[in-house]
């Protein structure tokens, strides 16, 4: 009997870790390239919810369907985020590697964001509808497992191999890799590194938006919806490493499974507490993460 | 130094000429509340509702002992900030000159917010705020609407003893989950009193944070414990979420049982659909109350805002016709005289009165001393889930016989 | 008389104004107002010993500002100890927790210190907030500390409440003015330019021997005593504390926007930081936060948005770019007089 809550709080844990490592995909992803903390990250995912939560309603799609219309308009906007805010600084810090007017124009843009959200959309919580995976449960005896978390789980996993195939395989790829590795040399080697910027702003900002799609089907949305994920995310991004794809997953599964079993041995709100612990442990024995790469730090 | 002086002098005259320009006196009236930040939400509930109030009250007439003084409303925004509600308290009192302050939704702005009230002698109403010790300082000027969390707690446990009795149910056990911040911790020392004597046997104790994105675990470990009665104290995310999960992994104590709040918020419905049905809240007030007036007020209000009032916007509502009602008697803007009149409140009838019980009374320490509880079953008997009166059984809807226990999923 | 001369002189006549503006302003509003100010520049003085001279960013120093309140206020409560005493006491052990804290971190760069010091905040409070009693002592946990206020002939400066603002007034701004001596006399030693070397050129400093490790981590104890001795002012000021208020980020991120704004690594700063944005969140709360909800907060990220956008390094230097332009007309340049 314990034996079937272990497993079922594993299994939770690994989905719930996988979406959460969508969460933080992007963040990773941009730290990568443009050695920026994002954070407005959570504002991102907050506007990624409310981008998929008007797609379904006003179409009545699939919230998975969605993406269609969620993904090119999250693209849209961190690239003209990036254009536009985050572009004049680095022209302005052009010899500062990470420049950290940045973290302020981020904050900024987050209490923008966050109170545009809730100027425009006003407090509500909004629930999902039509959401045609609400409440789905798969079940073997004892055992739930959730089927928009599958679904979300999976679609992290698909995200993941997506973008590394995309930066492993593709000429644009190659270009972002060379940019986050020596930006000078890559502008040497004829690559614009602005236009570089903000398209990896861009497919940041995108996979942000398929996590706010794989979110709303079991989560409302409002103006402050972000904020937990948003420290959620830095720890995760640097357990697994900054900048790496993998790691981000791998670092999600780690909070996702303290989160799901610890509770078996305290209250849940110690495993807050663990989690941060965790993340200051790996920050003094191998401060560039599972899978980041040394000269990163 | 003398040309300072005058200058601040003609800077004073002039900004008592403007304020002189408006047609007749005006009472000013200072609110704090939480309009921006996770609790924005009951925020501009009550603010609407007190919007609604006092328009009623200015196009009635204002107040005829003042010379049909109107009311004139400024609003502060807390963000549930205890810092940011002591000054936006200190700059009503001293800057804007206010006759008397209400608020702050958050116990945790209230509390220090009513001293810097009770410090400069200034009339402070609490609409709602429900943690005991508000009103237990021995302060003069702190004049409480709602009832006190001590009274929620109580009021839970008989109507779950009433419960048994009427139905022939047997409960034993009982799991307390709520969230980490001072509201939910503060309920539950109640809830640790109370249950010593209940004959309930605790079996599960559980804070989780209310800024928790995943509350699975919560839910397994309310899975093992099988508790017969679940006790909840949540905001309107975690409510949401945590009855969505607890439907998705099938979990059916025989009573679950809020404490307003998340529960009592107008999304909760939406946000979990058929998942809310026969979920227990305790409330002070709901849409199917039987008094008079209540239909007309909350149809004005719900034309307006587009959502019913809650018992919490309904205290706020109510809070500004007991102080319409102080400040005719008291005839002055004298805050001792105010003061004096609040405390001889016995507010019966009007347009505000549409609380369940009688009369608005203050008691030695402020608290008004009828504010009674009543509970709520959500259901679905025809016309969509609502919020269906269950008990006291004299105030139960006409015809409606509570679920109880919930049947098995 | 010089520009610098003129301008040692303007700052001698601002201070000797700020001690005479209560005799003006009686209105407790505008002194409660200035009191914050003087407060926040304060704080953000001292995170700028670690923040703008040791180059990093420290996003985690309400940690120091909740032991300093959290110290002193349990001292009080369950001890009676004056909360002057517990004052140092909080300081000291902040210091303590600043040297802990600092030594691992401050070898990390950029981005890695910044969220190790977040980390560290969130941390603390999640524990404060499943704390109830801390071995002896009464944390109370997320419903946190309330100081009784005490009646006003029996207030005064050993129980540090006051009936009126003007005390405070005057503590926050002699604070203010120690703090801000501290720095000049800091900046202008030899620690000092260590310090800024390491900053600013690591590898060159270590280069010449300055062990650039140690001097930032001195820093750090430093500016977290510093910064402490703030929080026992506060929990004085409200007379309430609880983790959310405290030991939050959003203070964190405050003290950092303050003196990115002003000018982080100077000396004025964070003063001129906390003019200029403390008004801008307090007016804009007070003046739209019924009309539009949020529409204070959207104004606050405008700003600072802004701010960074045109002016990266912050206002100091623009602005004292200003003070020269328009005083030079009244200065008689020395080469003028010689021709």
């Amino acid at each position: 009997m314990d034996l079937v809550f272990f497993a079922q709080d594993c299994i939770n844990g690994v989905l719930m870790g996988l979406i959460y490592g969508l969460v933080a995909l992007g963040l990773t992803l941009i730290f990568g390239v443009l050695k920026v903390i994002n954070f407005a990250h959570g504002s991102f995912i907050m506007v990624g919810m409310y981008v998929s939560y008007w797609a379904v309603t006003l179409t009545g799609l699939h919230p998975y369907l969605a993406l269609g219309i969620i993904v090119p308009a999250m693209f849209l906007f961190g690239y003209w985020i990036q254009n536009l805010l985050i572009r004049p600084i680095f022209i302005a810090e052009r010899d500062v590697r990470e420049p950290i007017t940045v973290i302020v124009v981020t904050t900024g843009m987050w209490y923008v964001l966050d109170n545009l959200a809730l100027l425009v959309f006003g407090p509500d919580y909004r629930a999902l509808s039509p959401n045609p995976l609400k409440g789905q449960m798969l079940n073997f005896g004892e055992i739930f497992i959730s089927v928009p978390k599958l679904y979300g789980a999976a679609a992290a996993v698909a995200t993941a191999g997506l973008l590394f195939w995309f930066l492993q395989k593709t000429r644009m790829g190659r270009a972002i890799r060379a940019t986050s590795l020596d930006r000078d040399a890559a502008s040497l080697m004829g690559i614009n590194q602005w236009k570089i910027f903000n398209i990896a702003m861009g497919i940041g900002t995108a996979v942000a938006g398929v996590a706010g799609a794989v979110l709303t089907p079991f989560y409302n949305v409002y103006p402050t919806v972000g904020i937990p994920f948003d420290v959620k995310s830095f720890v995760i991004v640097v357990l697994g490493g900054l900048g790496s794809i993998w790691g981000a997953l791998v670092g999600g599964v780690i909070i996702g499974l303290v989160e799901s079993i610890g509770p078996i041995f305290m209250t849940s709100t110690w495993t807050e507490a663990i989690v941060y612990g965790l993340f200051l442990l790996v920050l003094f024995v191998k401060p560039s993460g599972l899978f980041g790469q040394k000269h990163d730090w | 130094m003398k040309r300072i002086q005058l200058l601040a002098l003609s800077l004073a005259m002039s900004l008592m000429l403007t304020s002189l320009a408006f047609a007749g006196p005006t009472v000013k009236i200072g609110n704090i509340l939480p309009l921006s930040g996770p609790s924005a939400s009951v925020g501009q509930q009550g603010k609407q509702a007190r919007e609604m109030a006092i328009e009623e009250i200015n196009a009635a007439g204002g107040i005829k002992s003042l010379g049909g003084a109107k009311i004139e409303m400024l609003y502060a925004d807390s963000k549930s900030d205890p810092n940011v509600g002591v000054t936006a308290a200190e700059r009503f009192i001293n800057t804007e000159k206010v006759n008397v302050i209400t608020g702050a939704w958050n116990s945790g702005v209230t509390y220090p917010s009513t001293a810097v009230a009770e410090r400069y002698g200034v009339p402070y109403i609490v609409p709602v705020s429900v943690r005991d010790t508000i009103t237990e300082r021995g302060f003069k000027n702190v004049f409480r609407i709602a009832a006190k969390d001590s009274w929620w707690a109580r009021d839970q446990f008989t109507f779950l003893k009433d419960m048994e009795k009427e139905t022939g149910e047997k409960l034993s056990t009982v799991a307390f989950v709520y969230e980490n911040g001072d509201w939910g911790t503060g309920f539950v020392t109640q809830w640790k009193k109370l249950v010593e004597n209940s004959g309930y046997k605790v079996v599960l104790d559980e804070p989780y944070p209310s800024t928790a994105t995943d509350l699975t675990p919560v839910v397994n470990k309310i899975r093992r414990a099988r508790p017969d009665v679940l006790m909840l104290v949540s905001n309107a995310a975690d409510a949401i979420l945590l009855t969505n999960t607890l439907a998705d992994y099938k979990v059916s104590p025989k009573v679950i049982i809020g404490s307003g709040g998340g529960h009592a918020d107008p999304t909760f419905i939406s946000g979990c659909g058929e998942n809310a049905r026969y979920v227990f809240d305790i409330v002070e007030w709901e849409t199917d109350v039987n008094k008079a007036g209540a239909k007309e007020v909350n149809e004005a209000y719900k034309k307006r805002y587009g959502s019913n009032l809650t018992g919490e916007a309904v205290d706020a509502y109510l809070a500004m016709y007991v102080l319409a009602d102080a400040l005719e008697r008291a005839g002055s803007l004298d805050p001792a005289a105010i003061r004096k009149a609040l405390s001889k409140t016995d507010y019966t009838s009007g347009r505000g009165m549409i609380a369940t019980y009688d009369s608005v009374q203050f008691d030695a320490t402020g608290q008004n001393k009828n504010a009674a509880m009543s509970v709520v079953q959500i259901n679905d008997i025809g016309k969509g889930l609502e919020r269906i009166t269950v008990w006291p059984k004299p105030a139960r809807r006409a015809g409606y016989t509570p679920v109880f226990p919930m049947p098995k999923k | 008389m010089t520009q610098n001369e003129l301008k040692r002189n303007c700052l001698i006549g601002l201070a000797l104004a700020a001690f005479a503006l209560p005799l003006v302003v009686s209105s407790p509003t505008y002194l409660h107002i200035l009191i914050m100010l003087f407060l926040f520049a304060y704080m953000t003085t001292s995170w700028n010993l670690v923040g703008g001279f040791a180059g990093v960013l420290p996003l985690g120093h309400s940690v120091f500002v909740g032991i300093g309140a959290y110290t002193s206020t349990v001292l009080w409560l369950q001890y009676g100890v004056s909360p002057w005493i517990g004052m140092i006491i909080g300081g000291l052990l902040s210091a303590a927790v600043g040297y802990l804290i600092g030594k691992p971190t401050l070898k990390m760069r950029g981005a890695y210190f910044a969220l190790s010091t977040m980390a560290f905040v969130e941390g603390v409070r999640v524990m404060v907030e499943n704390i109830d009693m801390l071995g002896p002592f009464k944390l109370n946990g997320p419903r946190g500390l309330n100081i009784p206020p005490l009646p006003a002939q029996e207030a005064g400066f050993w129980s540090f409440q006051f009936a009126t603002k003007e005390p405070y007034y005057y503590i926050a701004l002699t604070m203010l003015i120690l703090v801000l001596a501290l720095t000049y006399y800091i900046s202008h030693s030899k620690f000092g330019y260590y310090l800024k070397s390491g900053g600013e050129e690591p590898e060159a400093a270590q280069a010449l021997g300055v062990n650039v490790a140690s001097c930032k981590v001195a820093a750090n104890v430093l500016s977290a005593f510093l910064t402490s001795l703030a929080g026992t002012f506060l929990a004085q000021l409200t007379l309430f504390i609880y983790p959310k208020s405290v030991l939050t980020l959003d203070l964190s991120f405050e003290l950092a926007f303050i003196a990115l704004i002003g000018g982080r690594g100077s000396i004025a700063g964070p003063v001129i930081g906390a003019l200029l944005l403390r008004p801008v969140s307090e007016f804009s709360r007070i003046y739209f936060s019924d009309t539009l909800p949020g529409l204070h907060l959207i104004i606050l990220g405008v700003v600072l948005i802004v701010v960074m956008l045109y002016q990266p390094r912050g206002l100091t230097e623009p602005l004292l770019g200003l003070f020269d332009r328009i005083t030079a007309g009244f200065i008689r340049k020395p080469q003028e007089d010689t021709v």
